[in-house]
């Protein structure tokens, strides 16, 4: 895909010092449009990031812009333009889904018929239904999710913060809301800065991610070049997986056994041998495979290798 | 038509490309949406309760003065001074609603959802304290738009006091800015409405009774004009003293310092009220 586009944010030696910590550190990064993950451990500095980003917090240094709108000068127009679902619970209990959202639409200057009109439309396409008319107080943790991300898209933004999406999801309403802002990326063609302390569930969904640590820039590239030097394919079978992972090793690949799962890397100037491999060595010793899947680098490899 | 009616279309996601309207026109939105609430508008049944109860007993006095005089054809209350003799009344209606309008925003943290939009946390402050002005202003000029109708229709001796009617709704507005600003203040310290409603009566008792005895004392041992001067610690002699000096009207009690001190210190109190709104949200945000 050609990336010619303006970068939806960029940032020049942004620096942010608290009385007690630093949260960003001459950070210098700019993100291209479409999905793009911001990863790193707690307390790394990836909201204060997003509050500088929306004109709320002043950079001790440095400067940043947002689809190319200075922060320190123009932050109404950005905020215009740009939806936020902040990382903590910001919902009053009182009201329904549909009365907050279309509160939220109009604080972003819809009128009220569109307010109305967008709300519902909105939160159909985060995938709430009856429920938006009962009172958010009665809500699990993954409806209320739902109604932030519907808040933040309500006025048709152009470009989303989502801080945590994830966070408190079970397995199932994790995969569910990553597939969503995969589709808000895709479908709905607005731009995406989704933060997570798991690059895991980001590489799935994202084209880019940046990786910063201590305020600090680790990495920012490209999904594809991310992943290719650590790329590996999981393979669980039934019984045997210590013969399997013998007979790979012999075949000159290198496995490591977690279980009754094993990591296989995959050879980087020749993928197709390392999968001709494992098919091979599944048919010969005649296993019952149950899972052959291509898993990519974690944030753990990153750190560590950045570190080493 | 031959179509069958009930065809449900996936349109997918469309893009608005309808009017955005000005960061005035949401802050006007903010500002009706708090007044409303402030008179449990849009609320459950249980929050119209207290201030709907409280409006009542507000007006209910006006309503009889205004029998009274129709009935008597006799003056009872110059209309400047009711808000001050029903004080109490205001006070806890002011604690009981400034609350709702500021506390629940820090507590279940909407305010970040305010601010990530083009709103800004003067415009946020301004649209709060403009709401529960505005709701005060009502409570003020109901009851004095009974006692000046009871008047007109009483056909008293000389003209009906449309002068004075109009200098006592100047002065409720006075009344409803310098407490709807104290108001919010005091209850923005704190994301709990019930330790708002403790802060703000809480205030209130204390100006009301400090300067109280104060002032007696002080009149006890002849010093009148420092009693003067201490009886505006208490918001609503202050107020009453701008309407004295200002709009000419009947002191409540014995009288207020001369000039435009009252005036001043009002002026004051508000600014410092809105400033400190300011400072609290601006940390809010940042923090």
């Amino acid at each position: 895909m050609a990336r010619s586009e303006p970068p939806i944010f960029e940032t020049d030696g942004l620096t942010k010092r608290y009385p007690k910590v630093t949260a960003l550190s001459g950070l210098t990064v700019s993100a291209p449009p479409g999905v793009v993950g911001l990863v790193g451990a707690n307390g790394a500095g990836k909201s204060t990031l997003i509050k500088i980003l929306l004109g709320l917090v002043r950079p001790t240094s440095g400067r940043a812009s947002v689809l190319g709108m200075d922060t320190a000068t123009q932050g109404p127009r950005i905020r215009q333009v740009v939806g936020y679902m902040p990382e903590h619970d910001c919902l009053p209990p009182d009201v329904s889904a549909t009365e907050f959202v279309v509160h939220m639409a109009r604080m972003s200057g819809l009128p009220y018929a569109a307010a109305r009109e967008r709300a519902a439309d909105t939160l159909r396409h985060v995938g709430l239904h009856e429920e938006r008319y009962r009172a958010i107080g009665e809500y699990s943790t993954g409806m209320r999710q739902r109604v932030k991300l519907a808040q933040a898209l309500v006025h048709d933004p152009r470009l989303v913060f989502l801080d945590e999406p994830t966070n408190g999801l079970d397995p199932r309403g994790r995969d569910e809301m990553l597939t969503l802002i995969r589709r808000i990326g895709s479908e709905f063609g607005i731009s995406v800065l989704v933060t997570s302390h798991l690059l895991g569930e980001l590489e799935r969904i994202c084209d880019h991610v940046i990786v910063i640590d201590g305020g600090r820039l680790l990495r920012s590239s490209a999904l594809r070049d991310f992943t290719q030097a650590t790329s590996v394919v999981a393979v669980e079978v039934e019984e045997g997986a210590q013969a399997l992972a013998a007979r790979l090793a012999e075949a000159g690949e290198a496995v490591t056994v977690d279980g009754r799962v094993l990591a296989v890397q995959v050879s980087a100037d020749d993928p197709g041998r390392t999968f001709d491999a494992v098919r091979d060595a599944v048919c010969d010793l005649d296993l019952r495979l149950i899972r052959l899947e291509q898993r990519r680098g974690r944030i753990e490899d990153i750190f560590t290798k950045e570190v080493a | 038509m031959s179509e069958p009616a009930a065809v449900i279309h996936d349109l997918g996601y469309r893009r608005y490309e309808g009017a955005r309207l000005s960061t005035t026109a949401s802050l006007v939105v903010l500002g009706v949406h708090s007044l409303r609430g402030a008179f449990g508008l849009g609320r459950t049944a249980r929050a119209k309760i207290v201030p709907w109860s409280l409006f009542g007993i507000m007006v209910l006095p006006a309503a009889a003065i205004m029998a009274f005089t129709i009935q008597f054809q006799e003056r009872m209350v110059p209309f400047s001074q009711y808000t001050v003799v029903l004080q109490t009344v205001a006070a806890i209606f002011l604690a009981a609603q400034a609350p709702y309008l500021v506390a629940p925003d820090l507590r279940y943290r909407i305010l970040p959802l305010y601010l990530s939009r083009p709103l800004t946390v003067p415009g946020y402050v301004a649209a709060k304290v403009a709401a529960l002005t505005a709701a005060m202003f009502l409570l003020f000029a109901a009851p004095i738009t009974l006692l000046f109708l009871g008047e007109a229709l009483a056909d008293l001796p000389g003209r009906p006091q449309v002068g004075e009617y109009l200098g006592a709704l100047a002065g409720a507005l006075v009344f409803a800015v310098v407490l709807a600003s104290i108001g919010l203040a005091l209850a923005s310290v704190t994301p709990r409405r019930g330790l708002g409603v403790a802060t703000v009566i809480g205030f209130y008792l204390f100006t009301a009774g400090a300067s109280g005895v104060a002032s007696g004392l002080l009149r006890e041992i002849g010093e009148r004009t420092a009693a003067e001067w201490v009886s505006m610690a208490n918001p609503f002699f202050l107020v009453d003293a701008v309407q004295v000096t200002l709009f000419g009207a009947d002191p409540v009690g014995s009288g207020y310092p001369a000039g435009p001190w009252a005036a001043l210190i009002t002026i004051a109190v508000v600014a410092v009220a809105w400033a400190a709104l300011v400072l609290r949200y601006r940390k809010v945000v940042s923090s």
